[in-house]
C-alpha cells in the first residue's frame, strides 16, 4: 500500500519520540524496575547464602510478622520508628515552623541565620553522627562537659549507653542535622501569603500566638503536607543516624533498633553472629516498603485537604 | 464615630523622606479621600493612621486619643484592602465574624451582627463560601462587610476599587458612598483616581511627594485650585497649560495672541506666566477672531454626550471639549475662545496668582 506524505511524516515523528524514549525506558526497567520487582519475588523464597534457594510462599513475612525470633526485634524496630516520628513531627517541624516565624518577621541579623539554620542539612549525615557522638561522650563529650561546667553534673550520663536516652539523643541529633530544612520550606510558605492578609489580621485583633494558630498556620498548609510526607517517609526508611551512633545492633540492647537496621542486619549479615537471609530480608523490606506507601498516600491525601488557593 | 487629626506628620525610610509634614483635620462623620499619583505618600499616611507603619514624627489622634504608640487593634479602626485581603481559609461568614471572635463576643451576638451587615450588602446567601469562590465585587463586599461588623470610630479604605473593572468600580462607588451616608462613620479613602475622589469625597486631600496641596470640597478645588498641580491633577481631560508672557494689553501666547484680561494680575509686565484653562472652557469661534486662539485639529472623539477636540495650539497639543456635535475634520483650522472668568493664573512657582 503506498503511503501518504502525510502518513510518511506521522511515521517519521513516532520513530523520533521511540528514540528519544525508548533508552531511559530500557535504562530504568534494568536498574530500577527490576530490581524492585525481583527483590519483591526474593521475599517468596528461601534464600541464605549465595544462592536463591526454594519457594516457600509467604514464610518470609509470616516469620517476619509473626515468628518467634523475627517478630519481637521487628516489632520493637517499628515501635522505634513510630517514637521517631512522633518526636521528629513536634521537634524538626515543629521547631521549624516556629525557627521560620522568628525569620520571618526578620529580627536583627536574619540573614545571617537564615544560612546558618540550614548549614547542617549540607553536612553528610556521617559527619553529623561522629560529631554528635562525640558530643555525647560520657567522659569527653560536650555535653556531659558543659552540664559538668555549670554545676548540673547530676544530670550528666552515658546518653548513647543509657536505655532511657539512647533513642532520644538519636533523634534530637536528626532533629539538629534536618530541622533547617523544615525551616526553609515553611518560610517560603510563609513568604507566599500576601502581607494584606497578616496586616488585616493585625487590625482585626490577633495576639501573635492567634495570628499563628488561625492565620498563618493554615495558610502554610502546602508546606504542611510536604514536609510531613517527607517526615513520615524518612522515619521509617531511618538508617544513617542510627548506624553511625549506636551501631548495626542498635545499641544499647535493641533500644534505638529500627527497621533500616533490622533489614540491614536480616539481608546482608550480622557482623557478630554473621547470618544473611535474603528472603526475610526482601520480605521486611517489601513491608515497609507497602506501608509507606499506603500510610504517606494516605497522610498525603488527608492533609491536601486542609489547603487553599489564594 | 471621632474626628481624625493629623499634626506635621512626617516618614522617613531611612534617609528617604516620604512624608514630610502633613496636616489633616478630618471632622466626625465626614468622607475625606487622599488623592495624588503613584508615590506621592498617600497610602503610606493611610498606613500610619491604620498602625501598619510607624510615624517618624508628628501626632496621629482619633479623638482626642493619641494614637500614635497604640497598636493597630486598639486603635478601633477597620481598614478595607485594594486586595480585600481575605481569609482564603474562612467563609464569608467567618471573615466577617472573626474580629467578633478574637474578642470573645458570643456566638449568638456574632451571627447578629455578621448576618446584619451581610443583609446590608446583600451578602446573606454567600454567607457559606469561601472567598475564591466569589467575583471580585463581591469580594470587595465582604471586605467592607469585615469592616462594618467592627462598627469602628474610623474606616480606612486603600484603593479599595482599583481592582474591579470599569463598570463595577462605578456600582461601587455609589454603593460605597450610600454606605457611608447609611452609617456615616469617618472614613479616610485612599486612590490615585481623581474622579474617584470628585464624586465621593466631601473634602480632598490633594497630596503630591509626600505633603499636601491642597485641601478643599470637590468642586471648590476644581473652580479654584491653589497651584497648578491640583489645576493638572483635579479634572478628567486635564487642564490645559500655555505659557505666556504679560504685557500692558493681557497676557501674550506663544502665536502672538493676546488674551485680554478682565483685571489686572499681581504680576509686573515681562514676567512668565503659565495660563490654565478647562476644556469645557474653551468655545469655537470664527478664525480671525481677536482674542480667540488659533489651533488646528488633529483628532475628534464624539462620545455622544460631547465632542472632545485635540487640537494643535501654541505650539502644543490642547483638548476642548464641546457640548455640542461638531463636523470637524482633522487638519480643520479653527479658533477657541476662553469663556469669561473660567481661566486661571499661575505664576513661575506654579502658585495660582490670579483667575480670569
Amino acid at each position: 500500500m503506498p503511503v501518504s506524505p502525510k502518513q510518511a511524516r506521522t511515521l517519521k515523528h513516532r520513530s523520533w519520540v521511540a528514540f528519544l524514549v525508548l533508552p531511559p525506558i530500557v535504562f530504568m526497567s534494568l536498574f530500577v524496575v527490576y530490581p524492585i520487582l525481583s527483590a519483591f519475588a526474593y521475599a517468596f523464597y528461601e534464600w541464605r547464602g549465595l544462592a536463591r534457594g526454594e519457594f516457600v510462599g509467604l514464610a518470609n513475612f509470616r516469620e517476619v510478622l509473626f515468628g518467634a525470633t523475627m517478630a519481637p526485634v521487628v516489632w520493637n524496630a517499628f515501635s522505634h520508628n513510630v517514637q521517631t516520628l512522633i518526636a521528629l513531627m513536634i521537634i524538626q517541624n515543629g521547631g521549624g515552623f516556629l525557627l521560620a516565624w522568628l525569620l520571618y518577621k526578620e529580627p536583627f541579623g536574619f540573614r545571617f541565620h537564615r544560612v546558618a539554620v540550614f548549614v547542617p542539612v549540607v553536612l553528610s549525615t556521617i559527619i553529623v553522627g561522629f560529631l554528635w557522638k562525640l558530643f555525647l561522650n560520657p567522659n569527653f563529650g560536650l555535653v556531659n562537659q558543659a552540664l559538668l561546667a555549670v554545676g548540673l553534673d547530676f544530670l550528666a550520663r552515658p546518653w548513647l549507653g543509657d536505655s532511657a536516652t539512647a533513642l532520644g539523643a538519636l533523634i534530637l541529633a536528626n532533629a539538629w542535622h534536618f530541622i533547617g530544612f523544615p525551616t526553609l520550606v515553611y518560610l517560603a510558605g510563609m513568604q507566599r501569603i500576601p502581607s494584606d492578609i497578616i496586616e488585616a489580621a493585625r487590625l482585626d485583633g490577633t495576639s501573635e500566638w492567634q495570628l499563628l494558630k488561625t492565620i498563618i498556620w493554615p495558610l502554610v498548609a502546602p508546606s504542611t503536607t510536604i514536609l510531613f510526607t517527607l517526615l513520615f517517609i524518612g522515619a521509617f526508611n531511618w538508617f544513617e543516624i542510627p548506624y553511625v551512633m549506636a551501631g548495626l545492633d542498635g545499641s544499647p540492647y535493641g533500644n534505638t533498633d529500627v527497621l533500616g537496621l533490622v533489614f540491614y542486619r536480616t539481608a546482608f549479615g550480622n557482623q557478630s553472629a554473621s547470618i544473611q537471609n535474603f528472603g526475610q530480608g526482601s520480605a521486611l523490606a517489601t513491608l515497609i516498603f507497602l506501608f509507606i506507601v499506603v500510610f504517606a498516600s494516605m497522610l498525603t491525601l488527608w492533609l491536601r485537604r486542609r489547603e487553599i488557593q489564594f | 464615630m471621632a474626628t481624625v487629626s493629623i499634626r506635621d506628620i512626617r516618614k522617613s525610610f531611612g534617609p528617604v523622606s516620604i512624608i514630610k509634614g502633613v496636616d489633616v483635620d478630618i471632622a466626625d462623620g465626614e468622607f475625606v479621600i487622599l488623592v495624588g499619583p503613584s508615590g506621592c505618600g498617600k497610602s503610606t499616611l493611610l498606613r500610619m493612621i491604620a498602625g501598619l507603619e510607624d510615624v517618624t514624627s508628628g501626632e496621629i489622634r482619633i479623638g482626642d486619643r493619641l494614637i500614635n504608640d497604640v497598636p493597630p487593634k486598639d486603635r478601633d479602626i477597620a481598614m478595607v484592602f485594594q486586595s480585600y485581603a481575605l481569609y482564603p481559609h474562612m467563609t464569608v461568614a467567618e471573615n466577617m465574624g472573626f474580629s467578633l471572635r478574637l474578642k470573645g463576643t458570643s456566638k449568638a451576638e456574632q451571627a447578629t451582627r455578621v448576618g446584619a451587615a451581610a443583609a446590608s450588602l446583600g451578602l446573606t446567601p454567600l454567607l457559606d463560601r469561601y472567598p475564591r469562590q466569589l467575583s471580585g465585587g463581591q469580594r470587595q463586599r465582604v471586605a467592607m462587610g469585615r469592616a462594618i461588623v467592627r462598627d469602628p470610630q474610623v474606616f480606612l479604605f486603600d484603593e479599595p476599587l482599583s481592582n474591579l473593572d470599569a463598570k463595577l468600580r462605578v456600582a461601587m462607588r455609589a454603593e460605597i458612598k450610600e454606605l457611608h451616608h447609611r452609617l456615616k462613620t469617618t472614613t479616610v479613602y485612599v486612590t490615585h483616581d481623581q474622579i474617584e475622589a470628585m464624586t465621593m469625597a466631601d473634602k480632598i486631600v490633594v497630596m503630591h511627594d509626600g505633603i499636601v496641596e491642597q485641601i478643599g470640597a470637590p468642586l471648590d478645588l476644581y473652580d479654584s485650585p491653589a497651584n497648578r498641580f491640583v489645576a493638572g491633577f483635579i479634572g478628567s481631560p486635564a487642564m490645559n497649560f500655555v505659557e505666556g508672557t504679560m504685557t500692558e494689553e493681557g497676557l501674550s501666547l506663544p502665536s502672538g495672541t493676546i488674551l485680554p484680561l478682565h483685571q489686572r494680575p499681581p504680576a509686573a509686565v515681562g514676567s512668565a506666566l503659565t495660563y490654565g484653562i478647562r476644556p469645557e472652557h474653551l468655545q469655537l469661534a470664527p478664525v480671525g477672531t481677536p482674542g480667540a486662539i488659533p489651533a488646528v485639529v488633529t483628532v475628534v472623539e464624539p462620545s455622544g454626550l460631547d465632542t472632545t477636540l485635540i487640537v494643535k495650539a501654541e505650539g502644543g497639543p490642547m483638548t476642548v471639549v464641546l457640548r455640542e456635535r461638531v463636523s470637524l475634520r482633522p487638519g480643520d483650522a479653527i479658533a477657541l475662545r476662553p469663556v469669561a472668568n473660567q481661566s486661571h493664573l499661575f505664576d513661575a512657582a506654579g502658585l495660582r496668582i490670579a483667575s480670569l
